[in-house]
């Protein structure tokens, strides 16, 4: 049995082909992409002018002056502040009105599973289709709506005055999003213990009380996936604001490197855009594990003494 | 006095769920009445169409080579995903999970961080690996396997390991070989775990747009990337445009009615992707 178990040639024919094709298609691809990162513009693929140079590419990410789309001068335009803006619009509009969500849902609601199903919808259509979707409310709806509230649109339409553009992107992301974290926090909430939850009502917690010192609490390690699901989708957000926004907008940081790549062809520094990416991610990732292993430790519950 | 107070909370809460309910499927409302109307209706009004205009489907199934095409195309490249991690999913697990060897923990992990690597970091080089191959379906097919075996693997671990090994032992007295074992014995009784990964992986390759955007393209087009095409010429035909969404998102819909418990299952577990 344990020879039929550690045989190295079935060991081979069931994982081998797995890890050659992965490392082939997933890894070599980052390796590749964090080394042109390093070398002089690559003019189209042939690769024999380039040499290295460091880190320049990325210095020049952040030192180009007024005119760079990444990191202007002026911040209010920088893709990279722009990605912080909507990582934050999502953490702090976008995953507290999902958690109430949930927490009205679990707290006893009359078909919570009706409620649940329809909240969940959106997310199973594709982002493109609610882009495009958005696109025509935006353009064939909206007009109407301001009419009927007296309101004057704002200039050049929702989607090109600086203004409102961001929010015009967010509203579509945050529309589809929402029953995805509703759904995450609300299994989390239902697996916690009715014991717990009835102790404490007993205790007098309820409402308010009872979501904030006991409910949330006890689901941090969700609200931990919840947290890097929006932070890191905010950094790679593509799809929507490449269908909403005009041509040739920079204005995020996965654009800007879509753009420096198969526009401009620069792809030295697209590569070096796409590693502060993934980079951006990690850090925030190790970032959030640090966060929410020091608050465990702080108001985990005394375990229960079994007699 | 505490009854009343309770019944204000229900009415809110009511109410706040239900305002919400009217905010996410109005979009939705709007994109099929849209599809069964005009320009002029489209742009006047939100109520159900006066003539339903099912012309509108018909122009933008085309004749073989719209929504269509683009359909079928997505159909192929979902379909041969789903087999292929399916299939390297399992046979991987099997071998990282099931079998004992040295380093089976290094090369789990290994794998497991695929997840954390965006697609966007492997974009350009994979291009140029892949350019041989941008007149086939295999230009989208290899990279997106290749981005969602991590996933499948996860999934597929939390479950291989649950299952008894006395039913390896027995088969194996009974003389079946490893992979007789492994394909007739465990494969079935993994059929479950394998929907869920399935689901999640279904959802990821049929919504992509970004590396559908540079290998697809002309007779190759998937859904996503043909109906963003689609937008800019059908700048003037709005019901056009709206059925075209429609069609596009049948598919998911279909399933998640279907099977809605499974696809929430399934985005659960997925979402430590991130």
């Amino acid at each position: 049995m344990k020879r039929v178990l550690s045989n190295k040639w079935s060991i081979a024919v069931f994982v081998l082909p797995t890890v050659l094709f992965f490392t082939y298609i997933v890894i070599i691809p980052i390796i590749k992409t964090a080394v042109y990162s390093m070398l002089s513009e690559i003019p189209a693929i042939a690769k024999e002018d380039s040499h290295f140079v460091g880190l320049d590419n990325y210095v020049t990410m952040f030192t180009q002056g007024k005119r760079n789309a990444w990191w202007n001068t002026d911040l209010g335009t920088s893709a990279v502040i722009n990605s912080l803006k909507y990582a934050a619009s999502s953490v702090f509009i976008q995953l507290p009105f999902a958690m109430f969500i949930a927490l009205l849902l679990v707290n006893g609601v009359k078909g919570e599973s009706f409620y649940r199903n329809i909240f969940f919808i959106p997310v199973v259509i594709s982002s493109v289709v609610v882009s495009l979707l958005w696109q025509r409310i935006y353009k064939d709806l909206l007009p109407n709506l301001y009419d009927i509230l007296g309101m004057q649109m704002p200039k050049g339409g929702i989607l090109a005055n600086k203004d409102t553009k961001m929010w015009a992107v967010f509203i579509p992301v945050l529309w589809q999003y929402v029953g995805y974290h509703m759904l995450l926090m609300y299994g989390a909430l239902r697996s916690i213990s009715t014991d717990i939850i009835e102790a404490a009502t007993v205790d007098g917690a309820t409402g308010a009380r009872l979501a904030f010192r006991i409910q949330i609490p006890m689901i941090k390690p969700m609200l931990k996936v919840c947290l890097s699901f929006s932070l890191i989708g905010s950094f790679k957000l593509f799809d929507t604001p490449w269908i909403l926004l005009e041509r040739s907008n920079k204005s995020l940081p996965a654009l800007s490197m879509y753009i420096e790549m198969f526009q401009n062809h620069k792809y030295s520094y697209a590569s070096a855009q796409a590693m502060f990416i993934v980079v951006e991610c990690l850090i925030f990732t190790v970032l959030l594990n640090v966060l929410f292993r020091e608050k465990k430790e702080k108001y985990s519950l005394p375990r229960k003494e079994t007699a | 006095m505490m009854r009343r107070k309770r019944t204000v909370g229900k009415v809110f809460s009511h109410s706040f769920l239900a305002v919400w309910v009217v905010l996410c499927l109005f979009p939705i409302y709007w994109m099929l009445v849209s599809s069964l109307k005009d320009n002029q209706e489209i742009l006047t009004g939100i109520g159900l169409p006066t003539q339903w205009l099912f012309k509108n489907y018909a122009s933008a199934w085309g004749k073989g080579d719209r929504v269509s095409l683009y359909l079928l195309n997505s159909v192929i490249d979902t379909a041969s995903t789903l087999v292929i991690t399916s299939l390297l999913g399992f046979m991987s697990a099997y071998g990282l999970l099931r079998m004992r060897w040295k380093g089976q923990k290094v090369v789990f992990t290994y794998i497991l961080t695929g997840m954390m690597i965006p697609m966007h970091a492997a974009l350009y080089p994979l291009t140029v690996t892949l350019m041989p191959l941008s007149r086939s379906h295999f230009s989208l097919i290899i990279p997106y396997a290749a981005f969602n075996i991590p996933i499948t693997v996860l999934i597929l671990s939390g479950f291989i390991t649950s299952i008894p090994y006395e039913l390896e032992e027995a088969s194996c007295i009974d003389g079946a070989g490893i992979y007789r074992t492994a394909f007739t014995i465990i494969l079935p009784m993994m059929v479950p775990a394998i929907a869920t990964s399935a689901i999640f992986v279904f959802l990821q390759v049929w919504n992509e747009l970004l590396l559908a955007s540079v290998f697809a393209s002309g007779d190759l087009l998937t859904l996503t990337m043909g109906i963003k095409q689609m937008s800019g010429q059908y700048q003037t035909d709005y019901g056009g445009m709206c059925a075209a969404l429609v069609i596009a998102t049948l598919p998911s819909m279909i399933l998640y009615c279907c099977l809605s418990k499974q696809v929430q299952k399934s985005l659960i577990v997925g979402a430590v992707k991130g």
